[in-house]
């Protein structure tokens, strides 16, 4: 059954991808495609701006329209600060294992002013759990272990979006954030899949400065101590990014 | 171990090298007003207050751009974001419009680059996975993606490379179909009497979907059956399930 599903999949990726690879003699014209397609783009705001616009008439139409053909000018690069990077300190509480101090870097790219992709890195040594405390020579993992390491790739999402006022004469924008992400938790000598869920509330000082306080849960399924389980391991961090 | 904070430090002193070169003077894009006004927001947002506006005619200096914001500065010196939909309206000093590149339909139909990521699963464990393309045509793209496997039994990552065919790029819902191989590297846990790490070619074929969300962003679902050439008598057959976002450029 299955081998008969993989063969009509393999024949019609086969069959549909013919008319594809045909037009592979035109992957030179795409760029040409492309670039008329933006030059369309161009011609009709250019259309849109030469026909009058409302009815004010403060600006007259100019009576000599010049019909020079343009010296196809490059549009020079506007600067683009839509990504950031930066580091995040604060306190992790690993189930079972007690707090600890966490350290990290973070990626992220704003798509929208509303959305933005996260990628995650950090770092905590947990202690010992009670159980190790209370039974002495008892060590259930070695040093190297101990080592809690997270990393996710997420999706964030800015809302109630605001200003902080600083006296008089400073506003800084603001905005609060949640995020969703997966990724792994190298933890007790394993990898383990990992769900991230957080939000927080971060403020911009400056237009390529943010100062972000925020609550993250890493979830992961373990056996580490007998029974498999959830785990919650919380963290609070204080963060700072720089856009560039 | 001490290393690492040092390293970290390091990495931050080395982002904040170019934001601080915001302080340097630099050439900026000026802008001409054609509509009647320009609205200047109090921040990048729809809705930060409009707390200036600038009439036709006069220009605007382009600082930077983020998301779908510009900061622009007035020959009066005031500051403030203006959308990039109403800055599509102004021109150059040439008297050509503006162009921002804005992510549209007409980019998500034909476009160069995409990237996305996805969580999943691979096999019956999860997967979360990351990929990149490199569009010929608007159907047809070369493609790469790498993941990382969590099971029960094992942990590994896979990394592939090949073809996607999108059937009509046009379409917001739109189906595609991939070709492909590619590499798995599966460890084994410990606890299985045969904890050798093993590394394996694969072939693949899929299909999936892909969905036009806003300005560059999509959703794309996809799903690929991989056999895995082992060295043992029969090859495995693999499935992998995942749902992600992507972006294109």
């Amino acid at each position: 059954m299955e081998t008969r599903v993989r063969r009509v999949l393999l024949t019609a990726a086969a069959l549909l991808a013919l008319p594809g690879c045909a037009t592979i003699q035109h992957w030179r014209n795409h760029r040409a495609e492309v670039r008329a397609a933006r030059e369309e783009m161009r011609a009709e705001a250019a259309q849109a701006q030469s026909s009058p616009s409302g009815t004010s008439g403060e600006v007259p139409p100019p009576a000599v329209r010049p019909e020079v053909e343009r010296q196809g000018a490059r549009a020079p690069k506007i600067k683009s600060s839509n990504f950031e990077i930066g580091a995040h300190f604060g306190v992790i509480s690993i189930e079972d294992f007690g707090s600890h101090p966490t350290y990290g870097v973070d990626f992220a790219y704003h798509v929208t002013e509303d959305f933005f992709l996260r990628a995650e890195l950090g770092r905590a040594t947990a202690g010992r759990t009670s159980f190790e405390t209370l039974g002495g020579n008892i060590q259930l993992l070695t040093e190297g272990e101990r080592k809690f390491t997270y990393y996710d790739l997420g999706v964030g999402y800015n809302f109630l979006p605001g200003e902080a006022f600083l006296g008089r004469r400073h506003a800084m924008t603001s905005s609060f954030y949640v995020l969703a992400g997966v990724g792994g938790t190298q933890f007790g000598g394993d990898k383990k899949f990992t769900v991230n869920l957080g939000g927080g509330y971060q403020v911009l000082p400056l237009d390529w400065l943010a100062v972000r306080i925020g609550i993250e849960d890493h979830l992961f399924q373990t056996n580490l101590l007998g029974a498999e389980k959830l785990t919650n391991n919380l963290e609070a961090i204080l963060g700072t990014t720089v856009f560039f | 171990m001490r290393r690492a904070p040092i390293c970290l430090l390091l990495l931050l002193s080395l982002a904040l090298a170019p934001a601080l070169s915001h302080a340097r003077a630099r050439a900026h894009v000026r802008a001409y007003v054609q509509a009647p006004y320009l609205e200047l927001h109090t921040g990048p947002g729809r809705g930060y207050p409009v707390f200036n506006v600038v009439p036709r005619g006069q220009s605007v200096e382009i600082l930077f751009r983020r998301t779908n914001w510009l900061k622009v500065r007035t020959p009066r010196g005031v500051e403030g974001w203006a959308s990039d939909r109403d800055m599509m309206q102004t021109t150059l000093s040439d008297g050509s419009p503006l162009d921002l590149h804005i992510g549209t339909r007409a980019g998500y139909t034909s476009h160069r680059f995409e990237l996305g990521a996805f969580a999943g699963v691979w096999g019956g464990a999860s997967l979360i996975s990351a990929y990149g393309s490199l569009s010929f045509n608007s159907q047809l793209a070369l493609e790469g993606s790498v993941g990382e496997f969590f099971g029960r039994y094992s942990n590994g990552v896979t990394a592939d490379i090949g073809l996607s065919h999108v059937i009509v790029p046009q379409w917001r819902l739109s189906p595609f179909l991939m070709l492909g191989v590619g590499l798995v590297h599966t460890e084994p846990k410990a606890t299985l009497v045969q904890p050798s790490n093993r590394s394996e070619q694969t072939a693949y074929v899929g299909g999936g979907v892909r969905y036009y969300l806003t300005r560059s962003c999509f959703v794309r679902a996809e799903y690929k059956t991989h056999v895995v050439f082992t060295k043992l008598d029969r090859n495995e057959v693999e499935d992998e399930w995942k749902l992600g976002f992507g972006v294109f450029f």
